[in-house]
């Protein structure tokens, strides 16, 4: 079922032409091969003239083979997200309510909260900057809480079948731009509700989203490889998750911090909020420092985890 | 059978290996980080080192060993999940694992949506899914229940479904990992005649088992494996028997009649079986009843004082029908460099069909076989009305309840009296002269007078009798 060419770890490139994954009915049609002379000497079975779907030399894998692996996995990543998306919502009595209803409690509660009692209200049409940081900040929550661990969770199937193994973290990902989208959905209804006014600053929402996906996605690949090396992650993440929050600008404005701010800049994540916020209620505008700082995150994140996944992906399984 | 000139190969490893390190604490990314412990304590095992194999497009081929002879990680190799540490490693074509039942399956879903999640992880479409879904659920016998969550299914039903999905993925190459005993007997046979129509398709087929009657019975050659290494590819019965040899030798293995064999190929070699006919001419067809000879020609290596030649009859599935041997009669020395010959001879009282006869030579304290030698095939004409394993020759009377013209006068059923020894309650009007009679014929005719009672009751004696 492994529709994938694993070449030598040296990395010398053989032409082998791919096999797509699944394979619609018998992967041997054309195989008639003509029998060469030295077949009748040699002991063992003539070797097709194709290429094997199967290739292993080693325990790594060419980035071009993972990546044609990964793209031939497409239906599996559908058909596992769709689990996902069942078994979360399907014995829900309120169901996809839950999706759109707990992200608009937690920001309500929040911009309730601090605009009473720490005195952040003073930033523009506060409710939706909380929501516009909100919606962001509680997908990468609930992506990397799941994601993080994927790879190990799903031990079951990675043991017993062959699949590129960061489908599974990718899945999480898949999963969660449903309630994503529909938190994004809602904030953009509330809009007008609040005095925001929307315009062609509010398609900034697009490459918002873009990025936001990117870096959850390479985040939690990172995350679920080591996870299956260093069992820890699991607790660094829920801790980190925890923090984390606090040193994004979803609460409060970045302007008010000061000369904090530079830390503050330096989170992955504050950029892409500053994205979101200028998408709605304005803000540093799409250009800033922070933007480009998450735009690097990603590129090392992207890199980390291709590089970690063409390295254990074959051997996950191994210690599970 | 290796390298049938023509055969393609399906699965190829070259020098395969594969280690596995397992750590003693479980490494910490924050201790590893700051390197807070010294080094982390690991062991690392060889699974598996040194396995060279071909097996050939649409065999299937069998592995056998003890536990922890590595026969699980040859199959994660093959199927793809996990990588060798050292070799090569082709499969041509597309491969499906069989490790374990419903791999995929999520309590919460619905048998349908199941089917479709367990399809799609096993490589097929959504389309070929789509066409095959009435066969699965057919065949695993849940019609009603396909569009309840499987967490309200038994646990029978539970593994039906996933067995069912397994065997419809049509793979090139199918890998089974013991998992061919499920379900009760009923689905059992028809799991069985399922994989049999798959290797008949031309599938290849890898599978592990403990069963050793199922390797026998359903494989074309057997690898053994034992400690990670292989010790033996070739036909089931010389792989089973070096098995058998293995298990003999490690110390911890409970010796029973069956698996106390050791075996010493040094003393004895046999040349040559044949199956003759009552004419001593080389058959391999044979009527009901009618004597078979077997004869066994060898040679001793070394000087041999005894030894004793056995004869083992298998069914056409493998199954083991009758086996005896010379034990307890005295054979008689071989010098060494000698050849000898045993003729051994049996009567066939089988039903139709095809049956095999495999010879071996044991040493005279009956623990070590000295030779054994590939079964020969030989084919039964039996009588049309007998079926099952053997042909125990069930003979018949009418006997109704009086008022019939029956007793010691009617030449049939007074035949048919003394065949079964007299132990038919002749209900004659003088039934006491017949019980009384019946002893004494009995004691003439004991159940060996069969042979001689058939030519004479020729009505009573049912069905058509030679």
């Amino acid at each position: 079922m492994a529709a994938d060419h694993n070449d030598h770890k040296v990395g010398a490139c053989r032409a082998f032409s791919d096999r797509a994954w699944p394979a619609s009915g018998r992967a041997r049609g054309g195989l008639e091969t003509t029998l060469t002379a030295t077949s009748a000497v040699v002991p063992s079975p003539a070797r097709p003239e194709s290429p094997a779907t199967v290739d292993l030399h080693g325990e790594a894998t060419p980035p071009s083979r993972l990546a044609r692996q990964l793209w031939a996995a497409r239906p599996l990543l559908v058909i596992l997200a769709r689990k996902e998306f069942h078994v979360r919502y399907r014995r829900a009595s309120f169901g996809l309510l839950w999706a759109v209803g707990l992200p608009l409690l937690q920001s309500a509660i929040v911009a309730v909260v601090f605009s009473r009692v720490a005195r952040f209200g003073h930033a523009p049409h506060y409710p939706v900057f909380v929501l516009s940081g909100m919606a962001p900040w509680l997908y990468v929550t609930a992506v990397l809480g799941t994601g993080a661990t994927a790879i190990v969770d799903s031990a079951d199937l990675s043991s017993r079948v062959y699949f590129p193994r960061v489908v599974l973290p990718l899945v999480q990902v898949v999963a969660g731009l449903y309630g994503f989208a529909v938190t994004v959905a809602a904030m953009v209804a509330l809009c007008p509700v609040f005095g925001v006014g929307l315009g062609p600053r509010t398609l900034l929402l697009l490459p918002a989203s873009a990025l936001l996906v990117v870096l959850a996605a390479a985040a939690c690949v990172v995350a679920s490889i080591l996870h299956v090396y260093f069992r820890d992650v699991r607790y660094l993440v829920t801790a980190g998750l925890m923090v984390w929050m606090y040193v994004t600008p979803v609460i409060y404005p970045a302007a008010d911090l000061g000369r904090l701010r530079v830390a503050v800049d330096l989170n992955p994540l504050t950029g892409v909020v500053d994205l979101f916020h200028a998408a709605t209620v304005g803000g540093a505008g799409p250009m800033a420092v922070a933007v480009w700082v998450s735009v690097c995150w990603a590129v090392v994140l992207l890199v980390s985890g291709a590089a970690l996944a063409c390295r254990f992906d074959r051997v996950a399984a191994d210690l599970l | 059978m290796a390298g049938t000139v023509g055969g393609r190969c399906a699965v190829e490893l070259r020098g395969v290996g594969k280690r596995y390190t397992k750590y003693v604490d479980t490494p910490m990314l924050v201790t590893s980080a700051l390197r807070l412990r010294a080094g982390h304590r690991r062991d690392r095992l060889w699974a598996l080192r040194g396995v060279d194999l071909d097996v050939e497009d649409g065999e299937s081929f069998g592995v056998i060993g003890r536990n922890g002879s590595g026969k699980s990680t040859l199959m994660m190799l093959v199927g793809g999940i996990t990588a060798p540490t050292e070799g090569s490693l082709r499969v041509w074509g597309r491969v499906a694992p069989l490790i374990s039942v419903g791999v995929g399956f999520h309590r919460e879903l619905t048998g349908r949506e199941n089917i479709y999640v367990n399809g799609t992880v096993l490589g097929l479409t959504r389309r070929q899914i789509d066409r095959r879904l009435d066969a699965i659920v057919d065949f695993a016998e849940v019609e009603q229940f396909i569009d309840t969550p499987v967490k309200f299914y038994s646990s029978g039903m539970f593994v039906r479904l996933g067995f069912a999905v397994a065997v419809h993925a049509d793979p090139d190459v199918l890998i089974v990992d013991e998992v061919l005993a499920v379900g009760d007997l009923a689905f059992q046979v028809k799991c069985y005649e399922r994989m049999n129509e798959i290797r008949s398709r031309g599938t290849t087929v890898v599978m592990v088992s403990h069963h050793l009657g199922a390797v026998r019975r359903m494989c074309e050659r057997v690898l053994l494996l034992h400690d990670g290494r292989p010790v033996h590819v070739g036909p089931p019965e010389e792989s089973i028997a070096r098995f058998h040899e293995v298990l003999a030798q490690s110390s911890e293995v409970r010796v029973d009649h069956d698996s106390g064999l050791r075996f010493d190929p040094t003393a004895v070699r046999i040349d040559a079986v044949e199956l003759l006919a009552v004419d001593g001419s080389p058959t391999a067809h044979v009527e009901v009843g009618e004597p078979l000879t077997v004869r066994v020609r060898g040679c001793a290596l070394r000087d041999v004082d005894d030894l004793v030649v056995a004869l083992t009859v298998f069914a056409a599935d493998g199954t083991a029908l009758y086996a005896d041997s010379t034990a307890g009669s005295h054979f008689g020395p071989v010098a060494g460099g000698c050849a000898f010959a045993c003729t051994l001879g049996f009567r066939a009282r089988l039903p139709t069909g095809s049956y095999q006869v495999a010879a071996r030579v044991d040493a005279a304290d009956l623990r070590t076989t000295l030779a054994h030698f590939p079964p020969k095939d030989f084919f039964v004409t039996g009588r049309h009305t007998v079926a099952g394993l053997a042909d125990l020759e069930m003979q018949w009377t009418r006997s109704d309840v009086e008022g019939t013209a029956a007793g010691a006068g009617q030449p049939g059923q007074a035949t048919a009296a003394r065949a079964l020894g007299g132990t038919v309650q002749a209900r004659a009007p003088h039934g006491a002269d017949a019980t009384a009679g019946a002893p004494a014929r009995g004691a003439e005719h004991d159940g060996s007078g069969r042979a001689t009672a058939m030519p004479a009751g020729a009505s009573v004696h049912g069905p058509d009798r030679r």
